[in-house]
């Protein structure tokens, strides 16, 4: 699946962006299959507006997000649905979980959302040895700190199907070493589906082997 | 999609507002039963009135003219019904058939033969020979024959036997005698005067009038009819498969004819019932469309309340298409349940009314009509569409 910028620019940021150079912003940029793509943004740069622009739940933009060719607005609401469970996943910089329901339950309702699941239970059982958050699965997501919640986040979006994963800063309150674990997680199952990624960070990184690199 | 939905379950939570929600379902349940007994009230009159195991005849027969009022007597001309009157009356969609009643214009005098020193002024009518239930072969005349038949009412054989024969000390006499009994009937018209026999052929319940065929009154009128008398009608009787038709006994009334009251004696009753009827079926209505209004505000209160969650589940990826399945599963179970629970209170009740009315000797169905079912998938039809809608419109107002 190819996702494709063209003249991209968002209203609310406009002025800002046209004042200085950018490497995505009003520019023409294609996303090819496959590819982990890294994209470097200060803050205020609207590096979520991006996000949220990829993954079509904001449209305050001039230009078009094209995705296999086709804008968004071209897109149906089912037909959206079916892309969001079957081609691409996000990771929220503010996670985005239910409150009331468990970790674990907040993993299972994307897992179950397809009738025919990605992923079995016992799978999600060793992402989330991986990630060390086994026993915290049992707990009401209200109760996790942070950090644990970003890991469940994780989990719930490598339980689907998917050509193109969108992180948004993904690994913002975790340490080194779960740093490190959730990135080899996340390389191997994009891998496993010949998947790509969009990751949107502050800084420079060497978590992924990048294919490509922008500046926001 | 069980173990999601289980999931929604937690997230969607239906149960805010339930008193509220189980006072429409109950309200439902009601106007349903309503509904289902209004319907079936009126088939079951229906049945009572049309069918062949409570009536014997199919059709009826009314003899129709105009009321008899002070201001009209002594002035003939008004009673005559006009040729306009009359294509009126034709035109009515009750009127299977119709004819002039045409009355005699000479003088009759009846003899009873022999003994019986019997002697009656009289006169006759006739009516065109398709109204007449009597064997064709009796029931023909032809010029230069002596012999005329003749239909009586039954009532008049009744008043002689019961009333005048017992108080004069005269003999009480059978049908079959008078059938036997060969009359003289003396026609005249003041300047001729002829002897003919009558022949008496049957009596009716239908008619109440002395009966000849047409064709010997149209000779007779013909032959000894009197200067001034007029040959208009002053009476028509109709054939009509319905005498309690409402519309009939409305057309009568707003005419100011008269018939036989007897025969419209099934109107009143029936005016009554579908008056009864129709208010139960509009209450039935009218607590039926504020069951769907509550039914309706109650699932946009659930989605209102879930507003954020529905749309982060939007946003992971739920289809609307799902959301609704959900929703709609929580509450269709439920209008199931009570349209079955409604059904069967009428299957209940409709055997019952089969039971006390067997005892009457009127028979209706021991279930319900068809109609009643229908009616009942009906209801539920129009509570799943008004459910779908809203909860459609809703959904899709969120995204």
């Amino acid at each position: 699946m190819q996702i494709q910028l063209d003249q991209l620019l968002p209203v609310p940021l406009k002025d800002k962006i046209l004042q200085r150079k950018s490497g995505i912003w009003n520019e023409n940029i294609v996303f090819n299959p496959g590819s982990f793509v890294k994209i470097k943004a200060p803050s205020g740069t609207g590096k979520t507006t991006l996000v949220h622009y990829l993954y079509n739940i904001r449209n305050d933009y001039t230009g078009k997000v094209l995705v296999n060719g086709k804008p968004w607005s071209d897109y149906g609401r089912n037909e959206i649905a079916l892309l969001r469970q079957q081609q691409i996943s996000v990771i929220f910089q503010d996670l985005r979980l239910f409150e009331q329901l468990t970790a674990l339950e907040n993993i299972e309702l994307k897992r179950v959302m397809t009738p025919q699941p990605y992923c079995t239970p016992e799978r999600v059982q060793e992402m989330a040895a991986r990630l060390n958050v086994t026993h915290v699965l049992r707990q009401s997501s209200k109760t996790l700190s942070y950090g644990e919640r970003q890991r469940i986040a994780i989990i719930r979006a490598l339980v689907q199907p998917f050509d193109w994963l969108l992180m948004d800063e993904p690994f913002s309150h975790l340490d080194e070493e779960n740093t490190r674990r959730a990135a080899a997680l996340i390389a191997e199952e994009c891998s496993a589906r010949k998947a790509g990624f969009i990751l949107t960070d502050l800084d420079d990184d060497q978590h992924f082997d990048y294919n490509v690199l922008y500046q926001l | 999609m069980h173990a999601f939905f289980a999931l929604l379950k937690k997230i969607i939570r239906t149960g805010i507002g339930k008193g509220r929600f189980i006072m429409a379902s109950l309200g439902l349940g009601i106007a349903m039963v309503l509904i289902l007994i209004a319907l079936q009230a009126n088939s079951d009159f229906n049945q009572l009135l049309y069918s062949d195991k409570n009536q014997n005849e199919t059709a009826d027969f009314l003899v129709i003219n105009k009321k008899v009022t002070n201001s009209m007597m002594g002035q003939p001309q008004k009673m005559v019904l006009s040729q306009e009157e009359i294509d009126n009356i034709r035109r009515q969609p009750f009127v299977q058939a119709s004819g002039l009643i045409t009355s005699s214009r000479f003088k009759v005098v009846a003899q009873a033969p022999g003994e019986l020193h019997f002697a009656t002024d009289m006169f006759f009518e006739s009516v065109p020979d398709s109204f007449i239930d009597v064997k064709e072969e009796e029931w023909k005349w032809e010029p230069g024959s002596r012999i005329i038949p003749i239909i009586l009412p039954n009532d008049f054989l009744n008043l002689y036997n019961f009333g005048f024969s017992l108080s004069q000390d005269l003999p009480q006499i059978s049908q079959e005698t008078v059938k036997a009994l060969p009359l003289q009937i003396v026609i005249s018209n003041g300047l001729i005067s002829e002897t003919y026999t009558g022949h008496i052929v049957g009596f009716s319940d239908r008619i109440s009038s002395f009966l000849v065929p047409a064709s010997f009154m149209d000779w007779a009128n013909e032959k000894y009819g009197m200067a001034g008398t007029t040959s208009t009608a002053s009476r028509i009787v109709i054939k009509t498969a319905d005498p309690s038709n409402p519309a009939l006994v409305k057309f009568l009334d707003d005419n100011g004819y008269t018939t036989n009251q007897d025969k419209l004696k099934f109107s009143k009753t029936r005016v009554i019932v579908q008056t009864i009827v129709s208010v139960i079926g509009f209450f039935g209505l009218v607590l039926l469309f504020f069951a769907l209004l509550v039914f309706s505000m109650f699932i946009q209160l659930i989605i209102a309340s879930c507003k954020k969650e529905i749309q982060l589940l939007v946003t992971l990826g739920t289809a609307p298409r799902q959301l609704q399945r959900y929703l709609l599963k929580q509450f269709i179970p439920l209008y199931i349940i009570i349209g079955v629970v409604s059904l069967l209170i009428v299957v209940v009740l409709q055997y019952q009314a089969h039971v006390v009315l067997a005892k009457h000797d009127m028979a209706v169905s021991p279930l319900p009509a068809i109609w009643t079912f229908a009616g009942a998938a009906v209801v539920i039809s129009l509570v799943y569409i008004v459910n779908l809608v809203t909860v459609r419109k809703y959904i899709l107002q969120d995204q």
